[in-house]
């Protein structure tokens, strides 16, 4: 009895967390004289690729998507080359301040983006970057490097000094022993690292909003947001293009959710 | 590295000081110190207020409700067969990785007034969720809330592993029951995670932005303003930038002791493993 009112419940969770996901799907695959039926299919009768169609035909979602590949590519590299140096720094070397500059990373990342907005608007403006996309990279990098830093960190601390001391004993030389010892033990975590920032600059919508105003600027959940023609919101096409939007992010999501939970609860601030 | 992320904040809190506005950009005119103005405008805007009050009930309501439903969904997954609870990850990892602007969007098309499938389900005919801002933020808390428990349930399922199986096993035997285990074993065990999960989520829904925003088409009337709503609502159409960096900087402050006491505890989390 009670694993039959266990298993319901769960299914029950199944369904309720599966649907609005699975909705999305359905309507994008929806023509539109279904997409309005009263009451709604929850299978297409006649499902239609012309949804997809559509939005791949939309030169908007093409520029879009370009713009959003460049930002995101461009803060993933910056990121990276600053967030290895300082992880590397705040592992591995004791200097003064150490202590301080770990708790700030954490508590610039509760900061509420909305207090960071405006600052980061009127600074840009005299450099003429808002509505650029130079701009852009550069405000994400301030949202994007404490979490990077802090994330990248707990993988450095976790490889062990005696391994690195144990091979400089067998004669490598320091740089030696850091390119063959630790950077291998630490390429996981930069590459789970990089897709974190990948998933953040991609899905960046606040500050986006604010700094850009012109059309060829747009990124991906800028366009996704202004979907809305002269004839009312096309929802057939509108989840087609947030299906397409969605999917990268959930598949690299998939690769490195369990890191992600680690980095936010487990804090690893060691000494 | 310290000053590329300070910045901001500082500049925000500078900002809060002075009166900004339209002229300052267009004319490079510098600004004029406000001193206080600004924070004693705030003290006499009803608007500000009222959008406090609504930001600090739907933050209670977001963070009850998905705590409440992401702790019974860890605790159900301990109880259903493998390959139930082998779905309900999977489901939940997929609903997790959703951005939340691309959710807020499916949630809008759920509740349209025309062809929604949310008025169809419940048998409400053409009703509009967002003449009525209670309503509209009902939804709004949903997008919420169905977008926080994922991450809620599996870190505190996490959590539950942990549990020492010999203790619950040793409490059965001298005749515990299910409800005995779970508040004198399973409870305390867990509890240091279900208090970060808690400050975390205060933090993060005391701030939501584009579920509002976007579910509003970027407009939101006042009855949907909370403080983040109010703030950029000041900026970005009254481009009144001091008042606005005033309005963020009390935002802060009123976060600040969930802050102090969720920092206190990654630290002490940190040095006992």
């Amino acid at each position: 009895m009670r694993r039959w009112v266990f298993g319901a419940l769960g299914i029950a969770v199944l369904v309720i967390w599966a649907f609005p996901v699975y909705w999305m799907a359905v309507t994008a695959f929806k023509p539109g004289r279904e997409m309005f039926a009263v009451p709604p299919r929850l299978l297409p009768a006649n499902p239609t690729l012309a949804n997809f169609g559509h939005v791949l035909s939309d030169g908007e979602f093409w520029r879009s998507a370009q713009n959003s590949l460049i930002v995101a590519a461009c803060t993933v590299l910056a990121a990276m080359a600053f967030a290895f140096l300082a992880s590397l720094a705040l592992a591995r070397f004791a200097f003064r301040g150490r202590r301080a500059l770990l708790v700030a990373l954490i508590v610039v990342q509760m900061v509420p983006h909305v207090a960071l907005v405006i600052p980061i608007f009127l600074t840009l403006g005299p450099l003429r970057l808002t509505d650029a996309l130079p701009g852009l990279v550069i405000s994400y990098l301030a949202f994007a490097l404490p979490f990077a830093i802090w994330t990248l960190r707990g993988f450095v601390a976790g490889v062990p000094r005696d391994l690195e001391e144990a091979a400089m004993v067998d004669g490598c030389t320091r740089m030696g022993a850091f390119r063959r010892v630790v950077l291998p033990l630490i390429f996981p975590g930069l590459v789970a690292t990089s897709i974190y920032t990948l998933i953040l600059a991609w899905n960046e919508y606040l500050l986006t909003y604010f700094l850009i105003s012109s059309p060829e600027h747009y990124t991906l959940p800028l366009w996704l947001t202004h979907f809305i023609t002269t004839e009312g919101t096309e929802y057939g096409p509108l989840m087609a293009g947030a299906t397409l939007i969605a999917t990268p992010v959930a598949v690299f999501f998939a690769l490195v959710q369990r890191h992600l939970a680690r980095g936010l609860t487990a804090g690893a601030v060691k000494g | 590295m310290a000053a590329v992320l300070g910045f901001p904040l500082v500049r925000v809190v500078v900002l809060s000081f002075q009166d900004w506005g339209l002229a300052q950009i267009f004319t490079d005119r510098a600004p004029e110190f406000a001193a206080g103005r600004n924070y004693r405008r705030i003290v006499t805007d009803r608007a500000f207020w009222s959008a406090l009050r609504r930001t600090v009930v739907l933050t209670v309501a977001m963070v009850a409700l998905s705590m409440a439903a992401g702790v019974s969904i860890a605790l159900l997954m301990e109880r259903v067969p493998a390959w139930i609870r082998r779905a309900v990850t999977f489901v939940l990892v997929l609903a997790w990785a959703v951005p939340s602007f691309v959710s807020t969007q499916v949630f809008a098309w759920m509740t349209d007034q025309n062809a929604g499938v949310l008025n169809s389900l419940l048998g409400l005919g053409r009703h509009n969720w967002y003449i009525d801002s209670a309503q509209g933020l009902s939804v709004t808390t949903a997008i919420v809330v169905w977008g926080a428990v994922p991450f809620i349930a599996i870190t505190t399922y996490a959590a539950l592993t942990q549990v020492p199986a010999e203790i619950v096993e040793a409490a059965r035997v001298d005749g515990a029951t299910g409800w005995q285990v779970l508040r004198r074993i399973t409870l305390p065990v867990i509890r240091p995670v279900l208090v970060i999960l808690t400050a975390l989520s205060v933090i993060w829904d005391f701030q939501v932005f584009n579920q509002i925003w976007i579910l509003r088409n970027a407009a939101p009337a006042p009855g949907y303003q909370t403080l983040s709503i109010y703030s950029y609502v000041k900026a970005y159409q009254g481009h009144e930038y001091g008042y606005a960096s005033a309005v963020a900087v009390v935002t802060v402050l009123l976060l600040l002791v969930v802050m102090v006491f969720y920092l206190r505890r990654i630290v002490r989390a940190g040095e006992g493993s």
